[in-house]
C-alpha cells in the first residue's frame, strides 16, 4: 500500500514530467536551429569553394537542389519533424549535414567518451574537494587556515577560465614542459589496454582536468563554506554543542550533512551538463570532445548534429533531475516524511 | 552510509570511464623520430571524421591533412609561385577539337597506385562514369552537364565527348586547392555505396601512404612510398626527403607558437602578431621573407571589400568610386596588417606572375585612366603609382627596415593603388544628391543618414576581418556612419544579398598559375545574376555589365593558352576598374612560419621554387627540395 502510494503520488508524476520535458525540449531543439539565418547547404558550398575549389557557376544551383535532397531538407518543416521523430524512435539522428553522410551517432560516439571521461572525473573531484574544504572552512571559520583557503578561493574564482587555462598551459607546457600542450594521446602510441596507454591518456588530460578542478573546486568551496557558516549558527547546532557532543560529530552529522542538500542538487545538474561539453577547455588544450563538435555544428548549420548533441544534453539534465528527485528522500527526511 | 556508497560507486565509474576513454581502434607503429619526420599544421583544424579518406563526396573531409598534399596526384596542377601549370598524372596539356566538343587526355605512363596497380585510362573512364551516375559525389552536376561520353582509345588515352562546347573543360581536373582527382577503379568498383565508403586504408597515387591517424582527429601521419619513383612527384622532382610527414593541429595561433618554439611544428601559418612573437622567441624560425614585411606574395587571392551592387546606393558607380577614393591604402594596410601586404589596384592578385602578365602591361593605362569628373578643369586621374613608396615610408616610421630602391619597394608593396582623395570622393557623392550634415556626417539624397553595415566573419585572424575593420575606420573618418557586423552567418547573409558591404573577396580567384582570367570574369556574367533574396550563383557583388558579358563570351571561344586571352583579360579588367563593382585592397598576405631546426631549404622569397604553403596540394613537390639538418 505504501509502495503504491509512493508510485502514484511521487514516482509517476515525476516520470510524466520527465517525459514531457524531453518531448518539449526535443521539439524546441528541432525548431531553434531552423530559425538560425544559416543555410547548411550554402555553408557547405562556401566551405568547399572558399578554399579555392572551382565550382562551375551554372552547376551551383543544381548542386544546391541535390544537396537539399540528400540532406533531407526538402519538404515542409512538419514532414521533416515527423521524419525526425520516426528516426529518433529507431535511435537514429540521421546523417550529419556538415560531414555527410557520416551519421550523427557516429560523430557523437567518437567525441563523447573524451568529454565524459574528462568532465565526470573533474566534476566529481572538484565537487568532493570543494565541499570537504568548504565544509571544514565554514565550520572552523575563525581559524587561520580557513581564512587562507577563503582568500585563495576568492583570488582564483574571478579569473576568467580562458586566462587561467592559458596560464597553466604556459607554465606546465612551456616554462616547465612536463605536460603535452595538445591532443588526447601521443602520436604513434598504440591504443591498447596497457599501462602505458592509460598513463598517456591521463598525462594528456592532466592540464585540462587541473584547470577545471581548481576553478570548479573554488566554486564549490565558496558555496559550501557559505551554507555551513550559516548552519553553524542555527539552534540545533547550538543545542548539540550545549549537549556536549564532539566537534567532529556536530560538524559532519549536524552541519555538513544538512549543508549537502543544495550541493547534491548542484552536482546532479553539473553532471547532466556534461553532454554540452567544455568548449573553451577543448579549444585551449586542443583536447577532443563534444564541445568542439557542437560548435562546428552550430557554425555550419548542421541541424541534425545540433539536435543529436543537445538531445543528449536535454536527456542528461532531465535524467539527473529525475534521479536527484528520486534520491532526495534518502538524504532529506522531510521529503521522506511527506 | 548509503550516500558514501553512492559517492564511491560514482568515483569508480568515473575512473573506469576515464581509463576506457578513446577505446582501442587503430594500429600505430611507434613514436615520432624528428630526424626523418616533418611536422606541419592542419590549416582547417581538427578532423571530425578522421577514419574517412573518401574526399570525392560533396562534403568537407579536411583534405589538407595530407590527403590532397601527399596521398593524391591530380591530372594537372597550377603553381602560383612559378606561374606554371604542371602536368602531373597527365602526360601533356589537354587536346581539344576545333569546336571544343571533344577533349583528349593523355596519361603519363608508368604511374602506379600505392598497392601496385597501374594508373590507366580505365581509372579515369570509370571515375567519370561513376561520378555521373552517383548523386552526392563531387562534380556530379558538372560532369552530367558537360560529359556526353567518356571512353579510352588505348591504355593511356581518354576521350571526353562533350554535350556542349567547353574550351576549359579540363579545368575541372586542374588542382588549385581542389579539383577532380582520380581515384582507383579497382578499389571503388568493389564498394556498394561510394558515398558511405570510407576508403580506409586509402590507396595513394601520390608519393606517401597513410601510416596512422588520431581517432580524435588531431593528427595524421604519412610515410614515403617505397615506390615513390612511380608517382608524378618522383618522376618530376625526385625523392621526397622526409620519410614521414606528420600533420598536426595544435589549435589557435598561440598554441602553434608554443609548438614551434619547442621544435615540434616545422611549418605553420600564423597571424602577423604571432609571427613576430615566434621570430623573437625562436632563432631557427623564419617567415616567407627573411626580413620585413615577411609575408607570402604568391597567394592567388585578391582581398578587399565587396559591395552589394543590387542595392542602392551601391548600384551607383560614382558611389563605389567615392568609397574607393575615401580609402587611404597606406593607412588601410597599416591598420589591418601593420604595413605587411602588397597593394592590389586590379581585381586580380598582384603575384609576380600576374604582375608580369597584367599589372606591368597595364601600368600606363592605369596611370592615364580618368574618372568622368573634372578637377581643376582636367579629367581626374585616380591612380597613384607612388602609394607603395608612401607605404614604405610608413613602415620606416614604424621602425622596420625597408629597401630604399623604388623598384625593390614596388616589388614588395605593389605597383600602385588609388589616390586617397576625400575631396574628389565628396564631389562624386554630391553630384548624386548626397550632402553632409552640420556634424560632417554624410546624408543620403533623401536626407536620411547614410549608414553602411559591413558584414564579416568572427575570426579576427582572418584577412577579411582585418580588411573590414580597417576600411570601416577610414569610411568613418570620411563621415559615413559605418557599423561592422561580425557573425558566423556571414556566408549565408552575403550569399543571399543581405548586406551593404562585406569582406568577401572582391573578385573570384584566377587559376593562380595561368594568365587566363575566365574563372575571375565569368562570375560577373549577367546570366548568373540573381536578385537579392536568392542565393548568389556568380560573384557576391551581383554586379553585371553588357560590355563585360561580351568579353567573357569572347574568352569562352578561345583556347585557354591562346595569346589573345591576355588581351581580352585586360579588357575585362579595364571594365572592372571603370565600374569598380568591388574594391580590391591587397594580395592575400599569407603568413607562414618555418622552423629550420630540423629542415631547411623551404621555398622562401629568396628561392620561390614552389608554392610555399604546406596546405596546398603542391606541397608534395616541395618535399624533394627540403634538406635535413641532421639534428636529433
Amino acid at each position: 500500500m505504501l509502495i503504491l502510494s509512493f508510485v502514484k503520488k511521487y514516482l509517476l508524476p515525476r516520470i510524466i514530467q520527465y517525459v514531457i520535458v524531453i518531448f518539449i525540449g526535443t521539439t524546441v531543439v528541432f525548431i531553434i536551429p531552423r530559425l538560425m539565418p544559416v543555410d547548411p547547404v550554402q555553408e557547405m558550398i562556401n566551405t568547399i569553394t572558399q578554399k579555392g575549389t572551382y565550382m562551375d557557376p551554372s552547376a551551383v544551383e543544381k548542386l544546391r537542389e541535390s544537396l537539399k535532397e540528400l540532406y533531407g531538407l526538402k519538404g515542409s518543416a512538419l514532414s521533416q519533424y515527423f521524419n525526425f521523430w520516426g528516426r529518433l524512435f529507431k535511435g537514429d539522428f540521421g546523417p550529419s549535414l556538415s560531414q555527410f553522410p557520416t551519421s550523427v551517432t557516429h560523430l557523437i560516439s567518437v567525441s563523447l567518451p573524451w568529454t565524459v571521461g574528462l568532465m565526470l572525473v573533474t566534476i566529481l573531484i572538484s565537487w568532493i574537494a570543494g565541499n570537504i574544504l568548504g565544509g571544514l572552512a565554514g565550520y572552523f571559520n575563525h581559524t587561520r587556515w580557513a581564512k587562507a583557503l577563503e582568500n585563495i578561493s576568492m583570488l582564483i574564482r574571478p579569473i576568467p577560465y580562458y586566462i587561467f587555462a592559458l596560464i597553466l598551459l604556459l607554465i606546465f607546457g612551456y616554462v616547465i614542459p612536463i605536460f603535452p600542450i595538445s591532443g588526447g594521446t601521443t602520436v604513434g602510441l598504440r591504443f591498447t589496454w596497457s599501462w602505458d596507454f592509460i598513463v598517456d591518456v591521463v598525462k594528456h588530460a592532466f592540464l585540462p582536468a587541473l584547470s577545471m578542478v581548481i576553478l570548479g573546486a573554488a566554486g564549490w568551496f565558496q558555496t559550501m563554506r557559505l551554507v555551513v557558516s550559516n548552519i553553524v549558527r542555527e539552534d540545533h547546532v547550538l543545542y548539540a554543542k550545549a549537549g556536549g557532543l564532539s566537534e567532529i560529530k556536530i560538524g559532519f552529522k549536524y552541519v555538513i550533512k544538512n549543508a549537502m542538500l543544495p550541493q547534491i542538487t548542484g552536482l546532479a545538474l553539473s553532471l547532466g551538463q556534461i553532454f554540452s561539453g567544455a568548449l573553451i577547455t577543448e579549444m585551449v588544450f586542443s583536447y577532443p570532445g563534444i564541445g568542439g563538435l557542437l560548435y562546428n555544428a552550430i557554425i555550419s548549420g548542421d541541424y541534425n548534429l545540433i539536435m543529436g548533441i543537445t538531445l543528449f544534453s536535454i536527456i542528461g539534465i532531465a535524467t539527473a533531475t529525475l534521479v536527484i528527485d528520486l534520491l532526495y528522500p534518502l538524504f532529506d527526511p522531510r521529503v521522506r516524511y511527506r | 552510509m548509503k550516500f558514501k556508497k553512492l559517492i564511491a560507486l560514482v568515483c569508480v565509474l568515473a575512473l573506469a570511464i576515464s581509463v576506457f576513454v578513446g577505446y582501442a581502434q587503430i594500429k600505430s607503429t611507434g613514436p615520432v623520430s624528428r630526424t626523418d619526420t616533418l611536422i606541419v599544421d592542419v590549416l582547417s583544424g581538427r578532423v571530425l571524421t578522421p577514419d574517412n579518406f573518401n574526399v570525392w563526396v560533396t562534403t568537407w573531409r579536411n583534405p589538407d591533412r595530407g590527403i590532397q598534399q601527399l596521398m593524391l596526384e591530380p591530372l594537372w596542377i597550377v603553381d602560383p609561385a612559378t606561374g606554371k601549370v604542371i602536368n602531373a598524372l597527365a602526360a601533356e596539356t589537354p587536346i581539344y577539337n576545333n569546336d571544343y566538343t571533344k577533349m583528349t587526355l593523355k596519361l603519363r605512363k608508368g604511374m602506379y597506385w600505392s598497392d601496385g596497380v597501374e594508373i590507366t585510362a580505365d581509372d579515369i573512364v570509370y571515375d567519370v562514369q561513376l561520378v555521373k551516375a552517383k548523386e552526392g559525389l563531387s562534380y556530379h552536376t558538372e560532369f552530367n552537364d558537360y560529359v556526353n561520353k567518356v571512353y579510352k582509345t588505348d591504355k593511356y588515352t581518354v576521350v571526353f565527348e562533350l554535350k556542349q562546347p567547353n574550351s576549359r573543360f579540363h579545368t575541372f581536373f586542374v588542382d588549385r586547392w581542389g579539383a577532380f582527382r582520380p581515384f582507383p577503379k579497382h578499389i571503388f568498383e568493389k564498394t556498394k555505396d561510394p558515398l558511405t565508403f570510407k576508403f580506409n586504408p586509402p590507396v595513394s597515387s601520390g608519393p606517401y601512404i597513410l601510416k596512422d591517424y588520431d581517432p580524435a582527429g588531431y593528427w595524421t601521419r604519412w610515410e614515403l612510398r617505397k615506390d615513390w619513383n612511380r608517382t608524378p612527384t618522383g618522376v618530376l622532382y625526385g625523392k621526397p626527403k622526409p620519410r614521414y610527414v606528420l600533420f598536426y593541429y595544435y589549435g589557435p595561433p598561440e598554441k602553434k607558437v608554443l609548438a614551434q618554439v619547442q621544435h615540434q611544428l616545422d611549418m605553420t601559418d600564423l597571424t602577423s602578431e604571432t609571427l613576430r612573437a615566434i621570430l623573437n622567441k625562436n632563432k631557427t624560425s623564419r617567415a616567407y621573407r627573411k626580413e620585413y614585411p615577411y609575408v607570402v606574395n604568391v597567394d592567388p587571392c585578391v582581398t578587399g571589400i565587396t559591395l552589394n551592387t543590387a542595392k542602392y546606393p551601391y548600384n551607383l558607380k560614382d558611389v563605389r568610386w567615392a568609397l574607393t577614393l575615401a580609402i587611404d591604402i597606406v593607412e588601410e594596410i597599416g591598420i589591418a596588417f601593420d604595413g605587411m601586404a602588397t597593394m592590389a589596384a586590379l581585381h586580380i592578385p598582384p603575384t609576380p606572375a600576374y604582375t608580369k602578365w597584367y599589372y606591368k602591361p597595364m601600368e600606363e593605362w592605369l596611370k592615364n585612366f580618368t574618372l568622368d569628373i573634372e578637377i581643376n578643369g582636367k579629367p581626374y586621374k585616380p591612380y597613384d603609382p607612388d602609394a607603395p613608396l608612401r607605404l614604405a615610408k610608413y613602415a620606416k616610421q614604424r621602425g622596420y627596415e625597408v629597401p630604399t630602391n623604388p623598384q625593390k619597394i614596388k616589388e614588395i608593396f605593389g605597383l600602385g593603388w588609388w589616390k586617397y582623395a576625400p575631396d574628389v570622393a565628396a564631389k562624386l557623392l554630391e553630384r548624386n544628391g548626397f550632402k553632409k550634415d552640420k556634424n560632417g556626417k554624410w546624408l543620403l539624397p533623401n536626407g536620411k543618414p547614410w549608414k553602411i553595415t559591413i558584414v564579416t566573419g568572427t575570426n579576427p585572424a582572418t584577412i577579411d576581418y582585418r580588411n573590414v575593420f580597417a576600411v570601416a575606420q577610414l569610411w568613418k573618418k570620411f563621415g559615413i556612419d559605418v557599423n561592422v557586423l561580425t557573425t558566423e552567418t556571414s556566408a549565408t547573409l552575403i550569399s543571399n544579398g543581405n548586406f551593404d558591404a562585406s569582406g568577401a573577396w572582391p573578385a573570384i580567384e584566377p587559376w593562380g598559375g595561368h594568365p587566363d582570367l575566365y574563372r575571375t570574369l565569368r562570375a560577373w556574367h549577367s546570366k548568373y545574376y540573381v536578385p537579392i533574396g536568392k542565393e548568389a550563383v556568380g560573384h557576391a557583388s551581383r554586379w553585371h555589365n553588357a560590355k563585360m558579358d561580351k568579353v567573357i563570351d569572347q574568352i569562352e571561344k578561345l583556347k585557354w593558352d591562346d595569346q589573345n586571352n591576355i588581351k581580352l583579360g585586360m579588357e575585362g579588367l579595364k571594365i572592372a576598374v571603370e565600374e569598380m563593382p568591388s574594391i580590391p585592397t591587397v594580395l592575400y598576405p599569407g603568413i607562414v612560419a618555418w622552423d629550420e631546426y630540423y629542415w631547411t631549404n623551404y621555398p622562401g622569397a629568396e628561392n620561390p621554387y614552389c608554392m610555399p604553403y604546406h596546405h596546398w596540394p603542391n606541397f608534395k613537390y616541395m618535399l624533394p627540395f627540403l634538406k635535413p639538418t641532421g639534428r636529433k
